[in-house]
């Protein structure tokens, strides 16, 4: 599934580049969400999103791939499986900063894989709890800017904005991970719905290459069997030695 | 699997149900008829930390006149309703749509006011609710309320009713001279409508006097086809403005793409299923 999101913050782009990458200072903008590691590149963490009775808990991890400072681009990978086994969501975003004169426009295109009970149950559930998720964090992480920007004198391209960094919160990649962003028009908050411009229609299906889960998760469970197969195979050649030599 | 462990209780009155919602917090769930709680509780997708089952309080039970409406129960089930005088003399609508829901095992525990709170777009009820303008009443640790139904359809499975209150009723108006159909379309039988169609047509000698149609599962909540309406009002009720009208049925809509159909063939769906559903209803006697 492939969806996109865009919205607009009211600071320059080296100013967004800069905090976009400091996960520990947007982590407060996911809510549900808490930030376990962070070491520059890789973190961990876990997403917690509900929706009338339903709660999803996604613990997992991600990484960025790939930071490219001239052209404004990033990508991140993450991935999480959710604590009450309802199944796996990983994604991969690529996020794209564009200077609109003093502002900065904000274009996140994301690549999600949801299984387990979320995909098989009813309508795409995931879908009404990304585009909610993507569109809280897209206003706080506006408004976050935004309200950093006021607090610097007239020049704009002073530091970054004061955010309070130091409890541990969550990070947009594991958002990313468990949201679909539906981009729909129905904004969750109206005044900032003039700030970005939502996409109206979801994209069905995904034309770009699957995620690599077996890197992060699958891994695992290929290699424990493959050595109950091999452990299985010496019990049987072991077996076979001993019954040899018991009949001669 | 079996569900999570949850605390359970069965209170005598709706007063106390209230003070047992309190008490449990936040995390706490009314329980209705279960059918589309306990399932969601055994897929483990939900893990309330008490259930508070209805099933005791009669005062919730049962359809009475209120002069313009009917006022029925939350706790009253499918099967009540179905059956029901009153209902298939002033509200037909309700009784048609219901006898879709799902099977007869399910429709014998499952009530009209769990299906309204439980918001679920996919269900028919809360379309046919929509389409009938009905009104929701609320009881809660502060007081009684009512919100017309399309106030209370918030988003997918949430409504506007606070985690402390009950759905105690709905409110039914009156639907005397108006012919209905609901129109329901599923790859098998008894599941849930990939989409579904409430038309409700009030006729004006030859042409239609007003429309009122509701979507089932083209968006997060149930939707009113309103370009479908303003369409069929004052037009002939003939065939071909019929299908004309039902061009726009998808306009406003955000259906989804899911293992039972892509958002495309949805929107398809809702044109096709809502041509069906008012001729139907035009071709019913009031």
């Amino acid at each position: 599934m492939q969806l996109e999101h865009s919205f607009t913050v009211p600071v320059p782009v080296e100013t967004a580049w800069e905090i976009l990458l400091d996960v520990p200072r947007v982590a407060p903008c996911m809510p549900g969400a808490t930030l376990t590691e962070f070491d520059g590149d890789a973190f961990a963490g876990s997403v917690k999103v509900k929706l009338g009775p339903i709660t999803l808990t996604y613990r997992g991890k991600g990484r960025f791939v790939e930071r490219d400072e001239a052209a404004h681009r990033m990508v991140m990978e993450a991935s999480g499986k959710d604590t009450r086994s309802a199944g796996t969501a990983s994604a991969t975003v690529t996020a794209m900063l564009k200077e609109d004169g003093d502002r900065t426009s904000v274009e996140c295109i994301t690549e999600l894989n949801v299984t387990g009970r979320p995909a098989q149950f009813g309508r795409g559930m995931i879908a009404d709890v990304g585009a909610k998720l993507i569109g809280q964090f897209a206003d706080c992480l506006a408004s976050t800017l935004g309200a950093g920007a006021e607090h610097e004198p007239a020049v704009a391209r002073a530091g970054s904005p004061s955010v309070p960094a130091g409890e541990p919160a969550g990070g947009p990649a594991v958002a990313g991970a468990t949201s679909a962003a539906a981009a729909t028009a129905t904004a969750a908050d109206p005044a900032a719905a003039a700030a970005r411009a939502a996409r109206p229609v979801t994209e069905p299906t995904a034309e770009a290459e699957p995620i690599d889960v077996l890197k992060l998760g699958g891994g695992l469970d290929v290699t424990r069997r493959a050595g109950y197969a091999l452990a299985a195979l010496a019990l049987a050649v072991i077996a076979w030695i001993v019954l040899r030599r018991l009949r001669r | 699997m079996i569900p999570a462990a949850f605390d359970y209780v069965r209170p005598a009155t709706l007063d106390d149900a209230l003070r047992a919602l309190s008490e449990a917090g936040e995390d706490a769930k009314v329980l209705a008829g279960g059918q589309s709680l306990i399932p969601l509780l055994r897929l483990r997708l939900a893990a309330p930390t008490a259930l508070v089952d209805l099933g005791r309080i009669d005062d919730l039970r049962g359809v009475h006149d209120d002069g313009d409406a009917l006022v029925i129960g939350a706790m009253t089930t499918h099967a009540t309703v179905l059956t029901d005088p009153l209902v298939a003399r002033h509200a037909p609508l309700l009784a048609q749509a219901t006898a879709k829901v799902a099977d007869r095992q399910v429709r014998h525990l499952g009530t009209i006011g769990g299906s309204l709170a439980h918001a679920d777009p996919a269900g028919d009820l809360p379309a046919v609710a929509l389409a009938l303008e009905a009104t929701v009443e609320l009881a809660g640790p502060n007081g009684r309320r009512t919100l017309p139904v399309s106030d209370f359809f918030v988003d997918y499975l949430t409504t506007a009713a606070a985690p402390d209150e009950v759905l105690t009723a709905v409110r039914v108006p009156k639907h005397d001279g108006w012919s209905s159909h609901y129109e329901k379309f599923s790859r098998v039988a008894q599941a849930w409508a990939m989409v579904g169609v409430a038309a409700l047509v009030r006729r004006d000698n030859g042409s239609i006097a007003e429309a009122r149609v509701a979507l089932t599962n083209m968006g997060s909540t149930p939707v009113r086809a309103s370009a479908v309406e303003s369409a069929l009002a004052g037009a002939a009720a003939q065939a071909d403005s019929v299908a004309a009208a039902a061009e726009q049925a998808a306009e406003g809509t955000n259906p989804a793409s899911d293992l039972a159909a892509s958002a495309e063939y949805r929107a398809h769906l809702a044109r096709v299923l809502t041509e069906r559903a008012v001729s139907a209803a035009l071709g019913s006697a009031p």
